[in-house]
C-alpha cells in the first residue's frame, strides 16, 4: 500500500494545487529542450522521445485507468505504417501523413478496444496481446501495401517547408526538434485530460468500477474512449518513428515492442505523469550502455526490470516522488 | 476447388497434432491460473526452453526417448525456482505483479537461450523410430503427428487422473475453490502452488520437445505459440481444464482447415473465433461468468 | 405526506439457475416515506436492492420509478433517474481524496464527458462535495485518501455519495453493519434526518433498529413477502414472529 504521504502527493496533483503540477508541460517542453546536450547522440534522444511519447500513451490506459494491455504494439505500428503508406506509397506530404498515422491507429485501437474491454483484469491482457499478434499477422500478409516481412522502405520525409522557414531534417538536431514540437503537444493534450472531470472519472475506474458505475457513469464507454485516445498517442509515436528512421520494420508490430511499453512505463513509474518518459530513457541507456560490451543486453535489460517489479515497484519517478514527499 | 474426403481427413488429423500441442499448453496457462490466479506470461518461453533442453539432450544422447522425458524434467524444475523465488514474494501484491514478472522472465529466458545455442534457428531431425509414414485407412500420414497425438492425449490423460482421482488432486481442487479452508485443514497451501506451477511448466516444457521436431527450435519459437495459447485459454474459458483440450482441437483444426483453403487467412482465422467467443460469450466456452472480475 | 407512489415492483421473480431468490415480489413504495425490507439472511433483501439499483435485472417482472419501468435499464442510468444506493460492503475509491469521493459522485449529475476543463474550475462541485461532508458530518477528513477512514466514516463517505446525485430515492443496505453501538446511534439520526427530505428505503437485518424509524416495514422470507405493514402490526404479526424470530418476544 502507498504511503499516506504519497497519496495525498497525488491528491494535490489531481486537483492540480501544486505548482510541479501545473506547469508539468512547459517543464518537461524545458527540460526535454536541452535533453540533446545531455545524451551521448542525438539519435538516442530522438528515440526518448519517440518511445517516451509511445510509453505515455501506454500509461495513460495502465497507470490511470487501470488496464494492462499487451497489445499496443498495434497502435504504435499501425501509427508507424499508416504514415509510411502515405509518404512512401502515395506519394503525400508530412502533414497529411502524421494525421493518416494516428487516425488508423485510433481506428485499430476502436475495433481492439470494442472486443477487449468485454474482459477484465489479466483477462484483459491475454485478450490484446492475442488481437496485437492479429493485427501483426494482417500487415505481414498484405506485402503490396507493406512490405511484408521486409517492412516498409523509403519513407523519406528529407526537408519540411514552412512558411518562411525550410527544416532539414538530415541534421538530427532539426530533426529532435521537430519530432519535440508533436510531442510536447501530445503532452499538453494527456495534461488537460488528466485535470479534466473524465480524468478524475477514469481514476475512479481504476479505483473501483463498480462504484463508478453506481455513481452514474458508463463505465464501458469511459473505458473505450480512453483506449481510443491512447491508441492514438501510440500512433503518433509511431508516426514520428517511421519518419525517424525512414522506414518501417515489421518488428514494429510484434509482442515485444508491446511490451517496450510496459517494461518502460514500470521502469519510470505507472500513474505518474513524467514517469513514463523517466522509464524510456532509462531503457534506452541501459540498452546503450551495455550494448557497448556485449550483444545481449536484453538480458540485461529484462533482469533490471524483474528486480523493479519485485522491489520497487513504483518505478524510478515513483521512488523519486515518494522521497521528495515522505 | 474441389476436395477429395480423404485430403479432407488427413488435413484433420494434421490439424488434432497441432491442438494437441495447443492443448497441452493450454492445460498448463489453465491448470496454474485456476490455482494461483496468475497468468503465466513466461509459458511460450517455458515451451521454447523445453524444445532446446530437447535439442541439447537428442544431441547428448543420441535418444529422443531421453529428451521427451528430461525436457519436462528440467522445465519443470525451472518452473519450481521460479516459483519459489520469483513469483511467490508477489503474491497479495495484486494479479498484475506475477503477470508482469514472468513477461520480464521470458525476456530474459530468451536471451539466455540466445547465448547458449546462438541467435538462429536450429533443425531437430524426427527420430528414426518415428520417422516414416503409415497407412491410416484414407491414405498416408507421418507417423510422428500420429506420436504427438498420442504422446499428448496420455500427458492429458495423466494430468486429469492424477486431479481426478488422486488424494493430492482433491487438495488441488479445493485449493482452487478455496485456499483458507485448506490452510484451516493444516495443508501447506504453498507447497501445493509450487507443485502445479512446476507441472504447468513441465506441460509447456513437454509440447515444447514434442513440437520440435515439426518445426525446428528457435529462440522467438515461444512468442508466438504464447499468443495462440492464450486464444486457446480464452475461446475455451480460462480455468476449465476441459475447455483446454476443446479449444486447443479446435483452434488446431481451424489452422489446418483454413490453411487448405486460403493459407494466407489460417492464423487471422483464429484471431476471428477468438473475436466471435468474446462477443457472444465472454468467459469463453466452458469458463464460469465472473471468475475474473 | 402524499400517497402517490414513488416506486413499484410488481411480480418481481429472480432466479439464478434453478434457484429462486426471489418469486413474484410486489410491493409499492410512497412518495416521501421511510420503509425497511427486514429478513432474516438469504431472504433475498440484497438481491432485491440489486434489482432496485440496477445491478441486476429481473427474471420477469416490472419495476416502475415514477411511472417509467425501468427493469432492463443499464445500471448506470440509475443515478440519472434519481436513484441511488450505499451498499453493503464498503465502496468507496480508496486512494482519491475523501473530498474527491463525493466530488466525482457530484459531478456524475453535471459534467461526465468534457476532456478539457480543469476539474478545478467546477468550483461548485468542490463546495457541493463539502458541504455533504459537513451533512454526514466528517468534514474534518476531507483530504485523507479515503482509505484512511474509520469503518463508521467509510459509511458515511458512502452516503454522501449517494446523496451527491440528488436522489429522490435513497437506498440503504444495512448501513449500520459492523459498526460500534456509538456509530451505530449516529448513523441512524443521520438516517432519520435524511428521511425527512426523500424517500428512504433501508434494508436491514437487525429488527429492532429499523422499528423507531421506518413508518412501514415488509418482511421477506425465501425470496418471498410474509408480511407488510406499519411497525405495530409486524410487532403483531405471528408468522414475522415465528420464521424471523424463532417464537421469541421482541
Amino acid at each position: 500500500m502507498r504511503p499516506l504521504s504519497l497519496a495525498l502527493t497525488a491528491q494535490r496533483a489531481r486537483d492540480g494545487t501544486d505548482a510541479l503540477t501545473r506547469r508539468r508541460v512547459l517543464i518537461a517542453a524545458l527540460f526535454l529542450g536541452v535533453f540533446p546536450w545531455l545524451m551521448p547522440y542525438k539519435a538516442l534522444a530522438i528515440n526518448v522521445l519517440i518511445y517516451g511519447l509511445y510509453a505515455v500513451g501506454f500509461n495513460l490506459l495502465y497507470g490511470y485507468l487501470g488496464m494492462l494491455s499487451f497489445g499496443h504494439a498495434a497502435f504504435f505500428g499501425t501509427g508507424a505504417y499508416g504514415c509510411g503508406i502515405v509518404v512512401a506509397r502515395w506519394g503525400k506530404p508530412w502533414f497529411l501523413a502524421i494525421p493518416a498515422g494516428v487516425f488508423s491507429a485510433a481506428v485499430v485501437a476502436l475495433a481492439i478496444g470494442y472486443l477487449a474491454i468485454r474482459t477484465r483484469g489479466i483477462y484483459f491482457a491475454m485478450v490484446t496481446l492475442a488481437l496485437a499478434q492479429c493485427v501483426y499477422y494482417v500487415f505481414f500478409q498484405a506485402e503490396s501495401l507493406t512490405g511484408g516481412e521486409n517492412g516498409l522502405r523509403g519513407v523519406n520525409v528529407r526537408s519540411i517547408s514552412l512558411p518562411g522557414v525550410s527544416l532539414n531534417l538530415l541534421r538530427p538536431t532539426t530533426k529532435y526538434y521537430f519530432i519535440l514540437f508533436f510531442v510536447v503537444v501530445a503532452l499538453w493534450i494527456v495534461s488537460r485530460i488528466l485535470a479534466s472531470p473524465f480524468g478524475a472519472v477514469i481514476e475512479a475506474i481504476r479505483e473501483r468500477e463498480a462504484r463508478a458505475r453506481a455513481c452514474g457513469y458508463n463505465v464501458a464507454a469511459f473505458k473505450l474512449i480512453t483506449f481510443v485516445v491512447s491508441g492514438a498517442l501510440c500512433g503518433l509515436a509511431g508516426a514520428l518513428n517511421a519518419i525517424h528512421l525512414s522506414t518501417v520494420p515489421i518488428e514494429s508490430l510484434v509482442y515485444e515492442t508491446s511490451g517496450l511499453a510496459v517494461i518502460m512505463s514500470l521502469l519510470g513509474g505507472t500513474g505518474t505523469f513524467f514517469g513514463p518518459f523517466v522509464g524510456a530513457a532509462a531503457f534506452l541507456l541501459i540498452q546503450d550502455l551495455t550494448a557497448l560490451w556485449t550483444e545481449h543486453w536484453q538480458l540485461i535489460a529484462g533482469a533490471v526490470y524483474m528486480i523493479f517489479v519485485l522491489f520497487f515497484p513504483r518505478g524510478i519517478w515513483g521512488s523519486v516522488l515518494e522521497w521528495l514527499y515522505r | 476447388m474441389t476436395l477429395a474426403p480423404d485430403v479432407l481427413a488427413l488435413q484433420l488429423l494434421t490439424g488434432l497434432a497441432l491442438g494437441a500441442l495447443y492443448a497441452l499448453l493450454a492445460i498448463g496457462l489453465s491448470l496454474i491460473f485456476g490455482m494461483l490466479t496468475v497468468v503465466n506470461f513466461a509459458h511460450g518461453a517455458f515451451f521454447m526452453v523445453g524444445a532446446y533442453v530437447g535439442f541439447f539432450l537428442y544431441g547428448l544422447t543420441g535418444s529422443f526417448w531421453a529428451s521427451l522425458v528430461g525436457a519436462p524434467l528440467a522445465v519443470g524444475a525451472v518452473g519450481l525456482v521460479v516459483e519459489r523465488f520469483l513469483v511467490r514474494p508477489l503474491y497479495g501484491r495484486g494479479l498484475d505483479y506475477p503477470l508482469l514478472l514472468t513477461f520480464g522472465l521470458a525476456y530474459v529466458l530468451v536471451e539466455i537461450v540466445r547465448i547458449l545455442f546462438g541467435k538462429q534457428g536450429l533443425p531437430f531431425d524426427t527420430p528414426e523410430a518415428l520417422s516414416g509414414a503409415v497407412d491410416v485407412w484414407v491414405g498416408y500420414f507421418p507417423l510422428y503427428r500420429l506420436f504427438v497425438i498420442g504422446a499428448a492425449a496420455a500427458a492429458t490423460l495423466a494430468v486429469w487422473l492424477f486431479i481426478d482421482k488422486t488424494s493430492y488432486g482433491l487438495i488441488i481442487r479445493a485449493g482452487a475453490r478455496d485456499p483458507v479452508i485448506v490452510r484451516i485443514l493444516g495443508i501447506d497451501i504453498a507447497r501445493v502452488w509450487l507443485a502445479i506451477f512446476g507441472i504447468g511448466a513441465a506441460l509447456a516444457g513437454f509440447a515444447g520437445v514434442l513440437a520440435a521436431p515439426l518445426q525446428g527450435v528457435a529462440p522467438e519459437m515461444g512468442d508466438t505459440v504464447l499468443a495462440e495459447a492464450f486464444v486457446v485459454t480464452v475461446i475455451g474459458g480460462m480455468g476449465s481444464l476441459l475447455g483446454a483440450v476443446v479449444a486447443g482441437l479446435l483452434v488446431g483444426v481451424t489452422i489446418s482447415m483454413t490453411s487448405l483453403f486460403a493459407p494466407e487467412m489460417a492464423r487471422v482465422c483464429v484471431f476471428a473465433l477468438m473475436a466471435l467467443v468474446l462477443l457472444v460469450r465472454p468467459q469463453g466456452m466452458f469458463g464460469r461468468a465472473g471468475l475474473l472480475s | 405526506m402524499s400517497g402517490d407512489v414513488i416506486l413499484s415492483t410488481i411480480g418481481v421473480t429472480k432466479r439464478f439457475g434453478r434457484f429462486f431468490a426471489l418469486r413474484d415480489v410486489t410491493v409499492a413504495f410512497n412518495r416521501g416515506s421511510l420503509t425497511s425490507i427486514i429478513g432474516p439472511n438469504g431472504a433475498g433483501k440484497s438481491t432485491y436492492f440489486n434489482l432496485l439499483s440496477g445491478a441486476l435485472s429481473p427474471t420477469t417482472g416490472k419495476i416502475f420509478f415514477e411511472g417509467r419501468d425501468i427493469a432492463a435499464l443499464p445500471q448506470h442510468t440509475f443515478a440519472h433517474l434519481g436513484i441511488a444506493k450505499s451498499s453493503q460492503i464498503t465502496s468507496v475509491f480508496p486512494e482519491l481524496s475523501t473530498v474527491e469521493n463525493v466530488r466525482i459522485a457530484a459531478q456524475a449529475r453535471r459534467v461526465r464527458y468534457n476532456f478539457w476543463t480543469p476539474r478545478a474550475r467546477y468550483i461548485e462541485l468542490i463546495d457541493k462535495a463539502q458541504a455533504l461532508l459537513e451533512v454526514v458530518g466528517i468534514a474534518h477528513r476531507g483530504d485523507l485518501p479515503a482509505r484512511a477512514l474509520a469503518h463508521g466514516e467509510q459509511r458515511a463517505l458512502e452516503i454522501a455519495m449517494a446523496l451527491a446525485s440528488e436522489p429522490r430515492l435513497l437506498l440503504l443496505d444495512e448501513p449500520t453493519a459492523g459498526m460500534s453501538p456509538v456509530e451505530t446511534r449516529t448513523m441512524m439520526d443521520l438516517i432519520a434526518g435524511l428521511a425527512a427530505k426523500r424517500t428512504v428505503i433501508l434494508v436491514e437485518h437487525k429488527m429492532k433498529l429499523v422499528m423507531g424509524i421506518s413508518q412501514r416495514l415488509v418482511v421477506l422470507h425465501h425470496g418471498e413477502i410474509v408480511a407488510e405493514g406499519t411497525p405495530d402490526e409486524i410487532r403483531g404479526n405471528d408468522t414475522v414472529r415465528r420464521i424471523y424470530l424463532g417464537g421469541r418476544k421482541f
